[in-house]
């Protein structure tokens, strides 16, 4: 794909943090002696509260960390795992890279494509599963591999991935 | 130093050079993309890429000398980026070997690897990096066969228009905008070839607009939407001028086509400002082509104006002219205004009211609410020592700013002193009521937020905590004791009490100025529009002598304005008390030389601005010659220059346009714009540099200089001058400071007037007692310029107007929950003289107990005087019963 | 069966990830031993001679690198750990964190000793992110028994480590891009020099290691120098963990002596090819080292070995291409992963991995023309050395490697517009078929 526009998602117009989060948030502050260090996990903070970063929670990052909106929004968008759109409950993100194609990676993409009736990086109508490629997930030698949000699971094939799926509500 | 070969050519450069700029010196090309002279190396776009060795080192650390005699070199495996890399003492570099030329020519290939072929369509044709340097360094086809990636084309708001296909993502708007600008309203978003260069969220850019990004962009990404699909570089001559729009002294470079300056841009190692313009220097110049400029003069007849001739409204004003003079005297004329002239124009004014009608009223400064000496800038600013530049502005380690918004008064100096921060160690204090740009978070900088209207309080608080930190360095010790014994009432405590400044904060704002070695002391209109300007002009002598910002040898203190050729006014004579050169009027041993040349004798002292007025408003002062000034706009007692305009039986206005002022004149000489016409101007560094014409004046508008030496032919003077420069040789005959100079010395770059260091005056002061109106109710009211709107002519150039809106009332959220008011909710104001409507903004920057109405287009001297400070006014919100004051 | 002899030689011991099991077999006894006890210099000179160099794909030695910072700076110092593991074919520092998190730990607290540092960081890539979890229940231990802290085990000694997750970004490998994301940027590269041993983290000197290598270094410093030179050869010193992936029966990680033939650990440890199937080509370092043809399978695992073969050690991530596999393919799809990694910073990988992931896009499905493989080979050249960092040079290497060695397999796509043999896309068109 070569047009690389990616339209914004708006999301809430405001957010805050709950109060378990402003408490992490202050936490991951004080890991750091830089203020500005700590963006990436309270970008993290954020992204598990609402399940992606809509431009309020950029904002809301950019008060906590003290840094300039424009710059959070660059920073967010650089990280791949960053959502800068909404995911669905189970995000499927299978992993394409050499190893796990020699294994048949794009075999069972494929298969998930076919299955889920959803291509690479959407997301399926009730909301349950959102499909992605990936790169190489330091899993080259149990392949092929997915990674269900933050799961790994591995040595998958079809009939695995299937089964998976059901126990995915 | 260090010796450096590159291409065989050997030059002495600094140690610390980058190979870049030694291979600049050595007359050898190197392109560059991402490299800036005003940002930190970056190495991204690598068209720099060249070979670079040292000479090889024997076991006795000496240079191995090989066959031929030379020292053998040890060329680096990898080619260098020119950009980062610093020289060594007998580093050879090659950028035409095959290898330099191979990588340079791979990495130009690159670059147009998804670069659109979009040349016949994009504003950057003719003057576009990536076109020059693919013409002298890449290839004359393309390999390339694939798709290219492409984005949408967006409108960044009203002024960028970004085409990012086009973009090389070498960054520079981006770093432009955080270093210089310290806006950060660009980021680089995703990453690899999808990189792409936009605003949060894709907002419209919520910034100073001033098209810096663009003029950086080496590139058609970034164009400028007022200019888009307008003219060809190769359409248009370009002159580079003086920029007319504050006291910075900016070169802007006119782009015009026939009769019409299409756009405007700054110009890479010119002026004090190269590449940098702000939005007003950059789009404020389409007041120049406005159809509405006067073509023809006007003289009254009966109830109405009517087109003249030149030769009709000379004949006209002269003879009225004479009239009164020999009437009434000389001393019932007026010469007010000027300071937007250039100086061969304020010279010349100043010689035909004094010199040829013989009359001592004499005053450019239209704004101020009180009378202020000739000299009195000149000595708060350390006069004659040599001035602060801007570039010991950006280097400075301590800035203080007392009471001026830079953004809106001196939008350059503002971008040194970030660039300063961002880049080396220059903290900054900005002393403001309002928490404007330079005092927000993001600057790490100290905000005093001193209560309005105890601006003396503040700086005697100051003065005295810089005091207490022993006698500075040049300040005679008797003074310094009279001046600590007059100070000594203001403790930190004292001072935290009337300004509600933390004594913490001003001991420690005086300290860092007293300790740093490299400092700046600021200051402009919010002083010199004061209510109690005099005083506070003293007491700023005063604490800059405290802190060290004026010693025996050195100034550290720059003023501003208001306008661009303010300082020159002061140069010229334009002030009631003071000759060209700072001679006294009202010394006649001082004015002995001025009247050996001119051949006459003169008068001493005449009255201020105000004093005129008064005096024309009571019809002992029975003509007024009123110079590029709207003055009913903008003097601070509105009801008085009504009456003296309606008392006067004659008025002459030399002005472009057909203003308010205008409209009650009896003779209006329409005069050329800054553009239109060749001269020299002062800025706030004092230095003196040529402005030169772009294009010919609109039909029938002449030099203001050319109306005054018509009016003084037609009166008897034996003027002969044939162009500005002939006045300007004439200045630099009589005028001390002057002496020497000529037009071929103002190239490049101007010169820094300063003159025999002034003795410290060092007077105590006495706080002043709050003024009537001060004291008691009513929310003050703020104001001051702002960066889109600045007088009628901004209201003139459409792309400022459009930025700017309609001037609005700024109020604290907490104000406007007070009021009941929201974001466009009419709010009337009314102070002594009357009342005036405007729409609300809630801006977070305002402190309680004030409201902010910009200076430009909102005619606040429709509710009483003084404007500018120490006026305070009662508001509700527009319809409702109830009025909230204090 | 231990499936290595150091590192690998406790790795399957239940629930060595618990701090009374690590402490049960020696554990943090060289913290005990070496902080306050042995000066600083001579641990750095231990690490020195051990001849122990970075294992995370430079090979730089550790010890040296140690060593350049500034001993006299004023200035504060962090010891980072590199976990950002992303070389294709590398899932070894997993295995270790996962299973071993207190070595970790232990490493760094010597680690930063040595150089002064008293706050450390460990950089997860962030699909680790339960290996985050256990690495913060492991610190949240030690520093319960007292071995992290303001006064490490009583010595006055302060340090305390934190775990960073990253967001998936490759290039945050690269040490100075790795420094910009814990700093709170993009994570883009940086000038070097100055280096991160002057000027890293927040401009103050600081040592960036593998997780790898800071593993080695508790037993270097309790067994000597000598000890771990048991393995190895006289350059490459000691022992590497190499992750074996590909249509081997065996795959996964094994720790081998340095200089251990890659022909031995592919047929005997993992076993030999699965299903009939032969070895075309492996890629002995993560893709980002050229390929070494199957004639070149008996080379030695170490540093000299592959750079006399033309390659790399690099990582040791070991990738192995069957006979069905297609070069053409496998390249593409390497170089795919460099044009989604590249971080953008500079023209030659930005424009040049979009632009031979085009061409060989195009030759892959069979629209090649014969000017692209001389046209590959030219861009390669001309990004290699000529980027702002190695991710470049790692984009180019494998286009140079494949067209070195396979050339005919390119030709025969331009002349016959498809692959000599390729099981991928046979099994991806029969799905659902």
């Amino acid at each position: 794909m070569s047009h690389g526009t990616v339209m914004p998602v708006e999301g809430p117009a405001t957010l805050a943090w709950s109060e378990k989060a402003k408490a992490e948030v202050a936490e991951a502050l004080a890991r750091y002696p830089v203020k500005r260090s700590a963006v990436m996990p309270v970008l993290w903070i954020a992204q598990r509260e609402w399940g992606w970063l809509p431009p309020a929670a950029l904002r809301l990052v950019s008060e906590s960390v003290g840094l300039p909106e424009s710059e959070v929004f660059g920073i967010a968008t650089f990280y791949s795992m960053f959502n800068l759109k909404p995911v669905g409950r189970h995000h499927l993100q299978v992993c394409m890279t050499l190893s796990c194609s020699i294994m048949g990676a794009d075999r069972l993409f494929r298969h998930l494509e076919k299955k889920l009736g959803v291509g690479h990086l959407e997301t399926t109508p009730d909301g349950r599963y959102t499909l992605r490629k990936v790169e190489c997930l330091a899993a080259c030698g149990m392949a092929p591999c997915m990674q269900v949000g933050f799961d790994y699971h591995e040595n998958l094939d079809e009939a695995k991935v299937d089964a998976l799926l059901e126990k995915l509500k | 130093m260090a010796k450096v070969t590159v291409d065989g050519r050997t030059v002495e450069v600094p140690a610390g050079t980058l190979v870049t700029d030694a291979a600049r010196a050595a007359e050898v090309h190197v392109p560059i993309f991402c490299s800036h002279q005003k940002l930190p190396p970056l190495g991204a776009c690598r068209i720099c890429v060249v070979e670079v060795g040292t000479p090889k080192l024997g076991p006795d650390r000496q240079p191995v000398i090989g066959a031929d005699g030379t020292p053998e070199i040890a060329w680096m495996p990898k080619v260098q980026t020119g950009c980062t890399t610093t020289v060594s003492d007998g580093m050879h570099v090659r950028t035409v070997s095959e290898t330099a030329v191979k990588a340079r020519k791979g990495v130009m290939e690159f670059l147009l690897v998804n670069h659109p072929l979009d040349c016949p369509v994009c504003d950057e044709g003719g003057e576009c990096q990536l076109q020059d340097l693919a013409f002298a360094f890449g290839h004359d086809f393309s390999r390339m066969d694939e798709a290219k990636r492409t984005f949408d084309s967006e409108d960044l708001g009203p002024i960028v228009k970004k085409e990012a296909n086009r973009c090389i993502v070498c960054m520079r708007c981006v770093r432009y905008c955080d270093e210089v600008m310290g806006e950060n309203a660009l980021t680089a978003h995703q990453r690899g070839v999808y990189t792409e260069i936009s605003s949060f969220d894709r907002q419209p850019l919520a910034c100073e607009q001033c098209g810096n990004c663009i003029e950086v962009c080496p590139v058609g990404a970034l164009t400028a939407l007022p200019y888009r699909f307008k003219a060809r570089p190769w359409d248009l001559r370009q002159h580079i001028t003086i920029c007319e729009w504050c006291p910075n002294g900016c070169s802007v470079r006119l782009g015009v086509r026939g009769m019409e300056i299409l756009r405007a841009r700054g110009t890479e190692f010119r002026g004090v400002n190269q590449e940098y313009l702000c939005a007003r220097g950059r789009f404020g110049h389409e007041f120049v082509n406005a159809p509405d400029r006067l073509t023809a003069p006007l003289v009254r007849t009966g109830a109405a104006l009517q087109p003249a001739t030149h030769d009709e409204a000379v004949a006209y004003a002269s003879a009225r002219l004479r009239d009164i003079a020999a009437t009434h005297g000389p001393e019932a004329i007026a010469f007010l205004g000027g300071e937007k002239l250039n100086i061969e124009e304020q010279y010349l004014l100043q010689k035909l009211a004094r010199a040829v009608i013989g009359t001592p009223h004499v005053d450019a400064r239209t704004r101020p609410a009180a009378a202020v000496a000739g000299d009195a800038l000149l000595r708060a600013t350390g006069g004659g020592r040599p001035a602060l530049s801007f570039e010991a502005l950006t280097d400075a380690q301590e800035v203080l700013v007392l009471f001026e918004d830079l953004q809106g008064e001196a939008p350059f100096a503002q971008a040194n002193i970030v660039r300063g921060f961002r880049q080396r160690d220059l903290h900054v204090t900005v002393a403001h009521s309002r928490r404007v740009k330079l005092a927000r978070p993001r600057f790490k900088g100290d905000w005093l937020g001193l209560k309005p209207g105890t601006e003396l309080a503040l700086t005697l608080g100051l003065t005295r905590a810089a005091l207490e930190l022993g006698v500075p360095d040049g300040m005679p010790a008797e003074a310094a004791k009279a001046l600590s014994a007059s100070v000594a009432a203001f403790t930190p405590e004292k001072t935290e009490a009337e300004t509600g400044v933390a004594s913490a904060a001003i001991t420690a704002a005086a300290r860092r100025m007293r300790e740093a070695s490299r400092k700046a002391l600021l200051f402009g209109r919010g002083v010199l529009e004061h209510a109690a300007a005099p005083v506070l002009l003293q007491a700023i002598e005063n604490l800059a002598w405290s802190v060290g910002a004026i010693t025996a040898e050195t100034s550290s203190v720059m003023a501003f304005g208001p306008h661009h050729d303010s300082a020159g006014a002061l140069e010229m004579g334009l002030t009631p008390d003071h000759l060209p050169g700072f001679v006294a009027a009202g010394d006649p041993a001082a004015r002995a030389a001025y009247e050996k040349v001119w051949g006459r004798a003169l008068p001493g002292e005449g009255s201020s601005a105000r004093a005129a007025l008064a005096a024309a408003a009571e019809g002992k002062v029975r003509a007024l010659w009123i110079f590029s000034d709207e003055l009913l706009s903008s003097a601070p007692d509105r009801a008085l220059v009504e009456r003296a305009l309606e008392k006067c039986e004659l008025v002459i206005i030399n002005e472009m346009f057909l203003t308010r002022t205008a409209a009650r004149a009896h003779v209006v000489f329409p005069v050329a714009a800054f553009a239109e016409k060749e001269g020299s101007t002062v800025n706030s560094e004092r230095r003196l540099q040529k402005s030169n014409r772009a294009l010919s004046p609109r039909r029938g508008a002449r030099a203001d200089w050319e109306v005054l030496q018509s009016v003084a032919q037609a009166l008897g003077a034996d003027w002969r001058y044939r162009s500005a420069e002939d006045v300007f040789r004439e200045i630099a005959r009589v005028v001390p400071g002057f002496r020497g100079l000529s037009y071929a010395s103002l190239l490049p770059q101007g010169v820094q007037l300063s003159g025999p260091a002034l003795a410290p005056r060092l007077q105590p002061v006495a706080p002043v007692a709050p003024a009537a109106s001060a004291a008691g109710e009513g929310l003050w009211l703020l104001s001051g310029g702002t960066l889109f709107a600045d007088g009628s002519l901004s209201a003139r150039s459409n792309t400022l107007a459009k930025l700017a809106g309609s001037a609005r009332v700024h109020v604290s959220p907490a104000e406007a929950s007070r009021l009941g008011v929201g974001a466009g909710d009419m709010v009337e104001l009314a102070g002594p003289a009357g009342s005036a409507r405007f729409a609300v903004e809630v801006d977070d920057s305002v402190p309680a107990g004030a409201v902010f109405v910009p200076s430009a287009g909102s005619e606040l001297n429709r509710l009483g005087a003084p404007s500018l400070a120490g006026l305070r006014v009662q508001a509700r919100k527009a319809g409702a019963a109830a009025t909230v004051g204090a | 069966m231990s499936r290595g002899p150091f590192l690998f030689s406790d790795i399957d011991k239940p629930g060595l990830a618990a701090l009374d099991v690590y402490a049960q077999g020696g554990g943090y006894e060289t913290v005990k031993a070496t902080l306050g006890k042995v000066p600083a210099d001579q641990v750095i000179e231990v690490v020195k001679a051990s001849g122990l160099r970075g294992r995370g794909g430079a090979g730089f030695p550790t010890g040296l690198k140690w060593s350049f910072v500034p001993k006299a700076s004023p200035k504060a110092r962090y010891i980072v750990c590199n976990a950002d593991e992303s070389e294709p074919g590398t899932f070894k520092d997993r295995e270790l964190m996962e299973k071993n998190p207190h070595l970790l730990i232990e490493g760094m607290i010597l680690a930063g000793y040595a150089i002064g540092s008293n706050l450390g960081y460990i950089y997860l890539r962030g699909e680790f992110e339960y290996i985050q979890r256990i690495l913060d229940r492991a610190i949240a231990e030690a520093r319960a028994a007292g071995f992290l802290g303001d006064s490490v085990m009583g010595t006055g000694y302060k340090f305390q480590v934190h775990t960073h997750l990253g967001a998936g970004a490759y290039i945050c490998g690269e040490e100075t891009a790795l420094l910009s994301s814990l700093e709170g940027f993009r994570g883009q590269p940086r000038l070097k020099p100055p280096f991160p041993a002057v000027e890293g983290l927040y401009a103050c000197p600081t040592v960036v290691n593998n997780t790898e290598t800071l593993m080695a270094v508790p037993a270097i410093l309790k067994n000597g120098a000598a000890w771990y030179r048991q393995w190895g050869t006289e350059k490459s010193a000691g022992t590497k963990v190499l992750s074996v992936s590909g249509q081997v029966k065996r795959p996964g990680n094994y720790e081998v002596p340095l200089g251990y033939s890659m022909k031995q650990l592919i047929e005997v440890e993992c076993g030999g090819m699965k299903d009939g199937l032969r070895v075309k080509a492996v890629i002995p370092g993560g893709s980002s080292v050229p390929l070494l043809p199957a004639a070149d399978l008996d080379t030695g695992l170490d540093y000299e070995s592959m750079n006399a073969k033309g390659t790399f050690l690099g990582s040791g991530g070991v990738i192995v291409i069957d006979n069905q596999t297609c070069i053409v393919d496998a390249l593409w799809n390497i170089t795919r992963f460099y044009e989604h990694e590249s971080c953008g910073k500079c023209t030659p990988c930005r424009e040049g991995t979009y632009w031979m992931s085009e061409v060989l896009e195009r030759l892959e499905n069979g629209h090649g023309k014969p000017e692209d493989i001389d046209l590959l080979a030219d861009v390669a050249d001309n990004i290699l050395g000529k980027s702002f960092c190695a991710l470049g040079d790692a984009a180019a290497m494998p286009v140079q490697g494949a067209l070195k060695h396979f050339r005919e397999e390119f030709e025969h796509h331009v002349t016959h517009k498809t692959c000599l043999a390729n099981r991928r896309r046979a099994e991806v068109a029969g799905v659902g078929a």
